[in-house]
Order: structure tokens, then sequence, then C-alpha cells
């Protein structure tokens, strides 16, 4: 009877791990990918992204013309 | 992995428990970190500064925008917590990798310039809060500079996240401090989960506090970090449920925070205080919420700060070991990744030296990082987007649903137009006269 009774209360059916004390595990890769396939909607994102970047450009670079005094 | 194992299996360092709630409980207090440190360390100096004044100016009336800035944050780290699991890699690496070397190189020395304006105004708001205890900043500002530095060089990725967790929990003295100013609840509930106007009405002024509070709830730095800091803590795939739910709770942890903040600011209003920084805020209400309020802010002002250094800092050092192909890990000691280690305490150092220079202007510095943040954020998002939908790269498993594309998409170019008008508003002030 003790006996069962032990054997009941070592049973850990359960095992956890922390991600640090585990082994490695395969991810996905990069290798011998290169660069991302240009698709429509990338192409379009980048583009968007582009024309962004310049007006923000555009609207500092007349910031700082503005700040000098040459607009005036 | 925590996977189920047969009894008369043990594998080295596992723990065993009797209840599947146990291993569940387990594995989640094993994964968590990341999303919470990366959530509480976006409530930093700036987002105290904002919040504060937020109360201050619109008392309870921009509640229910943190409500609706909830899923938005945590859509988009949920992304970012995704990637770095599947790859194992940051976000600086996977730019590079898969959009080329000339926009990794835009992304990286954007983030690197926008991260280490933002860091000197951390260390400002360290040197005005602990100059209100009575010590000087030549005291402050180097000690502090050592304490982060010290912080993360000790050779142990565990350490540094269980230090950051107990910081990031002291933030619960929010609540106290909030608790402390006597809000009318059901006000609270109520501009919380019904969107409602100033007396003012709608002005410039208003608009422009919604969107900096949009740019300081959702940081270009944050998408960088939790993706490093996620692959640095080495998440499984099996993770990922738990990493989502990190991800949850620090959303959730950080946006109750943001309006307790602005409870505070909401209290200086009912009481006609005026000021320039929390720092004159703490000052101005010990006489009417007494010292619990003035010690409490003064110091979450500078736990705020210290959270945000560290946090961006590692960002910025993650992110340039990641480009550079240099060891980047807190796994590694000093000496075996000397330059990541560099990246780190050079933002550290210089920042806190710059700060001690007299009369700096710290409005530009503010200025600017307003200027970059609208820069960055943008791009850095659509390259999420994009990664998030690479086949290639993913595969079918771990790719946006269109539902996730749906919801990405509407928030993306909401941010778009948001960085924009915060740009406009700071370089063209005209405009908006």
């Amino acid at each position: 009877m003790m006996s069962t009774l032990t054997t009941n209360m070592d049973f850990h059916p359960y095992s956890v791990v922390h991600p640090l004390d585990d082994g490695p595990e395969q991810k996905c890769g990069t290798e011998d990918l290169g660069r991302m396939e240009i698709t429509r909607s990338v192409k379009i994102s980048l583009l968007v992204l582009r024309g962004y970047l310049l007006l923000m450009m555009g609207m500092l670079a007349y910031h700082v013309l503005n700040l000098t005094g040459i607009l005036h | 992995m925590s996977t189920l194992l047969a009894p008369t299996q043990k594998e080295p360092k596992a723990i065993q428990v009797r209840s599947r709630w146990a291993k569940n409980l387990l594995t989640f207090l094993m994964v968590f970190g990341p999303g919470l440190i990366v959530m509480e360390a976006d409530n930093d100096a700036g987002a105290v500064s904002t919040y504060v004044q937020a109360g201050s100016q619109y008392g309870l009336h921009l509640l229910w925008l943190l409500v609706v800035l909830l899923p938005v944050t945590y859509f988009i780290q949920e992304m970012v917590a995704r990637l770095g699991i599947a790859t194992g890699k940051g976000h600086a690496a996977m730019i590079y990798e898969r959009f080329g070397a000339w926009w990794g190189r835009f992304s990286l020395l954007d983030l690197l310039l926008v991260n280490f304006l933002t860091l000197i105004t951390e260390f400002a708001a360290i040197s005005l809060a602990l100059r209100q205890f009575g010590i000087s900043p030549y005291i402050a500002v180097p000690a502090s500079a050592m304490a982060l530095i010290a912080l993360v060089t000790t050779g142990s990725y565990r350490r540094w996240e269980r230090i950051v967790i107990a910081l990031c929990l002291l933030d619960l003295t929010w609540f106290g401090m909030a608790y402390a100013t006597y809000p009318v609840w059901h006000h609270v509930v109520r501009n919380t989960l019904v969107p409602s106007l100033p007396a003012t009405g709608v002005d410039g002024s208003y608009i422009f506090l919604v969107i900096a509070i949009v740019g300081t709830t959702i940081a270009p730095w944050q998408l960088f970090f939790q993706q490093s800091c996620v692959a640095e803590k080495r998440l499984r795939f099996a993770d990922l449920k738990w990493a989502r739910l990190d991800t949850f709770v620090g959303a959730t942890f950080t946006v109750v925070v943001a309006g307790a903040m602005m409870l505070i600011g909401d209290y200086g209003l009912r009481h006609g205080v005026k000021f320039q920084d929390p720092a004159q805020l703490a000052a101005a209400l010990a006489p009417i919420g007494g010292e619990f309020l003035r010690r409490g802010l003064l110091m979450m002002m500078v736990n705020a700060a210290v959270l945000g250094t560290t946090a961006i800092s590692l960002a910025s050092a993650w992110a340039y070991g990641e480009v550079q192909g240099w060891p980047h890990s807190l796994h590694k000691k000093v000496s075996e990744a000397p330059s990541f280690y560099a990246v780190y305490v050079v933002c550290v150092a210089a920042a806190a030296a710059i700060v001690l220079v007299p009369k700096l202007p710290l409005q530009l510095v503010i200025v600017t990082v307003q200027v970059l943040a609208g820069l960055m954020l943008p791009s850095a998002i659509i390259f999420l987007q994009l990664l998030l939908n690479d086949h290639a790269l993913l595969g079918d498993r771990w790719v946006n649903r269109p539902w996730n594309n749906w919801v990405n998409w509407t928030i993306i170019v909401v941010l778009f137009a948001l960085s924009l008008l915060l740009a406009m508003q700071v370089i063209v002030p005209k405009l908006f006269a």
C-alpha cells in the first residue's frame, strides 16, 4: 500500500524545459534564399515607402531652408 | 522542448510536473519576459511626459485612445515575436538579408540615430528627477550610466531579464499613485469605454497630442528589440502561444499604467498645476497630494528612463551586431563579444555625457526624435509586414493569415498618415496654424 502511494506521488508525466536549456531546433533559414522576390505587392509597398521618405526629406529640407532664412 | 514525455524519460535540467495545468503555467513563466519588457520599456521617460501632459491638458478625455491602441500594439508586436521565433534572427538581420544592403543600412542608421537621441531624453529625465532629491546631475547621470552598463555586462541573459522584469513590476506603483489622486472612478470607466471630446473641442493641440500618444505607444525600436530578444532567448515554435500571451499581458499592463499616468496628470489639472516636465509636476503636487505622490512620481520617472535606456541601447547593439555579423549576445562575456558590448556602452556613455553639457538644446533633440521616428516607424513596419508574407522564408505555417493582413495593412495606413501628420506638424507648423 505504502509503495503504491509513493509511486503515485512520484508520477510526474509532464516535463518542462527552459528555452535556454533546450537543444537547438531547425528554424526557417535564409541561406540560399537571397533577396525577396519582388512581387507586385512588394513592388508597390517599396514604391510607396520611397515616395513617403522623399516627401519627408523634402519637408525636412524646406524646414532647414526656412530656418536659415533662404526662403524669406 | 516542453513536450509530453513518458515518465521514464528525463531531460537534463527538465522540471517534472504532475498536471497539464502546472506544465502550462511553468512553460508560460519560462517564456515570459520579452513581451512584458518591450511593452513596459516603451513607457519610458518620454512616454511619462506625454501621458501626464495628456491628463493635465485634457483630463480623462484621452483615456479611450489607450483602449484603441491596445490591440494595435499587440498585433504589431505579435508579428515581431512570430518572426523572431520562426527565424531565430533579429529584425535588422532579416531586413538586410531579404531586402538588400541599401534598405538594411538605411533601417540600421535611422534606428541607431533615433535611439541615440531618445537615450539623451532618458538621461535628461534621470537628471531632472534626481535633482529634485538634491542629487547633482554630475553624480546622478554617471552613476545611472554605470549601473546600466553593469546590468548587461554580467554575461547572463537570464540575470538581465530577471532584473528588468523586477523593474517592470515596480511600475505597479503607478496604480497606487493613481489611487492616491482620488479619481472619480465612474468618470474614469466612462471615459475609457466611450470616446469623449474635451470642452474646448478638437483643436490642433488635441490632434497633436493624439498623434504623440500613438507615436509614444508604438515606437520603431520596439520591433527591433522584441525580435532580437526572442531570438536571444531561443524561443521555440511550441512557445509561440506563450510568447503571444506574454505580449498581450505586456500590452495590457502598459496601457493600464499609461492610464494611471493620465490620472495623475488629471489630478494636476483639477488643482490648476502648471508644469513643463513631470519632475516639476511632482514638486507642485507635494503640498496637495503629499510626499508619496512626489517621491513616487520622481522615482517612477527614473525607473521609466532606466527601463527605456537598457531596452533601447540593447535594440541598437543587437541590430548593429546582427548586420555586422559580430557575436551579439548577452549570453557571452564581454571578452567574447567585445564589439556588441562596445556599441551598448558607447550609446549609454555618450548619451549620458551629452546630457551633462550645459545649456543642451533638449527641445531640438525631442523634435528631431519625433521627425526621425516618423521616418523610421512606417518603413520598419512595412518591412515587417512584407516579411510576414514571405512564403519562401516562412512557409505557409508562419506567414500572416488573410485577416492578419487586413488588420495590419489598416494599421499601417493609419500609422503612415499619423507619422506624416506628426512630421508635418513639427517641420511645417504653419500648416496647422
